[in-house]
């Protein structure tokens, strides 16, 4: 007999339209399934829509969304973003801060005092609470009211953030923590000195159907073959190097290779490479797809990701995948899936981007190798079996 | 750049790591043959760099870009002119502006040459130096830790 039956979820936005990030899609997604299966789930998160500007844009109050009740609150308008900015700027430069810094930065991060009154007053009536991801004031405050009730959906990756000692006290306080990938848990083990036992749950990626790629040809403006990337643009995920490594392959080589991105944040790639890169911006699920299913390779240069869902959907569209050898959680799942190659300097891209031109049923295998081990790992009935499971505990 | 396929397909599938692992033995083999002595590689991995600064891999990156770029080629090239007007004129003032540019040139890029060279061995020195005391060091940590239980 089951012993959970009502579950919250907090993160810091919610997952809707096109604007919200990684960690708010998987944990609004889990929240999703988790109804579906018969528990009682609300969903705590805040107005703010930007995560720029975190302005309260939402209406305060409750509404029904896709079986969920959620309830969204304003975050604290008070901030002293002058000096949370200053501290927040050394804490990612890797210098020390006082114990009062931390505290400040934490403070003055994104929270919201009324989501953590309603924890404080209501908490009660949850088995669980499932928060994420950990970088938040918000998730860092409310997971310390009721510590022995949450769990938490870190999406840790290896950033200076993570060695702050506030972040080792809440590895540690929790009742548990639902990792994304395997890497992802040996990270937070060694530096929190974590027991073994801590979950892999994840999120279960849906098959969509493909709107093909002539739907898309007209806007891609070229039949040439393109390697393509898929999110945010910035120099955290690694797109300024991906622009200058496919400019510098096609100057070496002599391919007409041209890179396709869609996603959102500025792409400014050199004179050279400027013809021969389309940028569709943010694009409807099926076009994704078609131009996933298109692409001679999906590149995801970051070194920074916990789980990687775009990496995941390329896969299902059975297109391999090469992404940089110093990602450590992108290049664990290429090497489980066979699904793709890494790199770790030019020279190496290059040549792996050479054997996927020049073999096409090298790239066929690892492309089927990849949605094989989607449908094993990342089908909606594995990951919530995971979670289910993660939740008795 | 045209090569023999890698791999043959078996029905097993593929083996991501094997790939990985011919890759770089290919890369080994072509960096030794000079393929990448490119300047231009040297300024496209800045941006690798900057992105791996708290990488372990760092130092191996850097050393292995500083070797590809160190030494500048100073001698002869093909001169070509695009203009076609006076073009044989053209390259004739061209050969001999370089001709006696050389003169002065190639000694000044030759001992440069010599300066990066030297650089180049003192720093792969440093570095191996280095590894060797941290590696020494960190055997002596686990066994400390090891006698304290």
């Amino acid at each position: 007999m089951a012993k959970v039956k009502k579950v919250a979820f907090v993160a810091p936005r919610l997952a809707e339209g096109q604007a919200a990030g990684g960690a708010e899609t998987l944990l609004f997604n889990l929240a999703r399934r988790t109804a579906a299966e018969g528990l009682d789930v609300t969903f705590l998160t805040t107005c703010a829509v930007d995560h720029f500007t975190w302005k309260n844009e939402r209406p305060a109050g409750s509404s029904r969304r896709d079986g969920l009740n959620v309830q969204c609150f304003p975050v604290n308008e008070d901030r002293r973003l002058e000096r949370f900015s200053e501290i927040q700027a050394r804490i990612s430069r890797g210098v020390h801060v006082s114990a009062e810094e931390e505290a400040f930065w934490l403070e003055h991060n994104v929270n919201s005092r009324e989501l953590l009154a309603h924890l404080q007053n209501a908490g009660e009536q949850y088995d669980r609470i499932i928060l994420g991801p950990y970088l938040f004031g918000l998730i860092y405050h409310a997971a310390l009211i009721h510590p022995k009730k949450s769990l938490l959906v870190p999406c840790l990756h290896d950033e200076p953030f993570a060695y702050l000692p506030s972040f080792s006290s809440l590895f540690n306080t929790v009742r548990g923590c639902l990792f994304n990938t395997e890497p992802e848990r040996d990270l937070a083990e060694q530096l929190y000195d974590l027991p073994e036992g801590n979950p892999v749950v994840g999120m279960g990626i849906e098959d969509v159907d493909s709107s093909g790629i002539d739907s898309i040809r007209g806007r891609l403006g070229h039949t040439a073959p393109y390697v393509l990337y898929c999110g945010r643009r910035e120099q955290m995920k690694g797109t300024p190097l991906l622009l200058d490594y496919v400019n510098l392959f096609r100057l070496r080589t002599g391919q007409d290779i041209r890179l396709v991105l869609t996603g959102s944040g500025p792409v400014n790639p050199p004179p050279e490479l400027l013809p021969y890169v389309t940028d569709l911006g943010f694009v409807a699920e099926a076009d994704k797809r078609a131009v996933m299913e298109g692409a001679l390779a999906f590149i995801h240069p970051s070194l920074h990701e916990s789980l990687s869902i775009v990496l995941l959907e390329s896969w299902l569209a059975e297109t391999p995948a090469l992404v940089h050898s110093g990602g450590r959680v992108l290049r664990h799942q290429c090497l489980r899936a066979n699904g793709g190659m890494w790199f770790g300097s030019y020279p190496e891209f290059e040549e792996s981007l050479l054997v996927l031109a020049g073999q096409p049923q090298l790239r066929n295998t690892m492309g089927k190798s990849g949605r094989e081990y989607v449908l094993r790992e990342y089908s909606w009935q594995t990951v919530m079996q995971r979670l289910l499971d993660a939740l008795e505990k | 750049m045209n090569e023999e396929p890698l791999f043959e397909i078996g029905a097993d599938g593929v083996d991501a790591a094997e790939v990985v692992r011919a890759i770089h033995e290919r890369v080994a083999r072509k960096r030794a043959e000079g393929v990448y002595n490119d300047i231009r590689i040297a300024q496209a991995e800045k941006n690798n760099l900057d992105y791996l600064q708290n990488e372990e891999t760092l130092a191996d990156l850097y050393l292995e870009t500083l070797r590809d770029a160190v030494y500048i080629d100073i001698n002869d090239f093909a001169i070509h002119e695009q203009r076609r007007i006076a073009a044989p004129m053209l390259v004739g003032l061209k050969k001999t502006i370089w001709k006696l540019l050389k003169f002065y040139t190639y000694r000044l890029w030759s001992q440069q040459n010599q300066v990066n060279g030297l650089l180049l061995s003192a720093i792969e020195n440093m570095e191996q130096r280095y590894r060797r005391k941290i590696s020494e060091l960190e055997k002596k940590v686990a066994e400390l830790e090891k006698k304290n239980g």
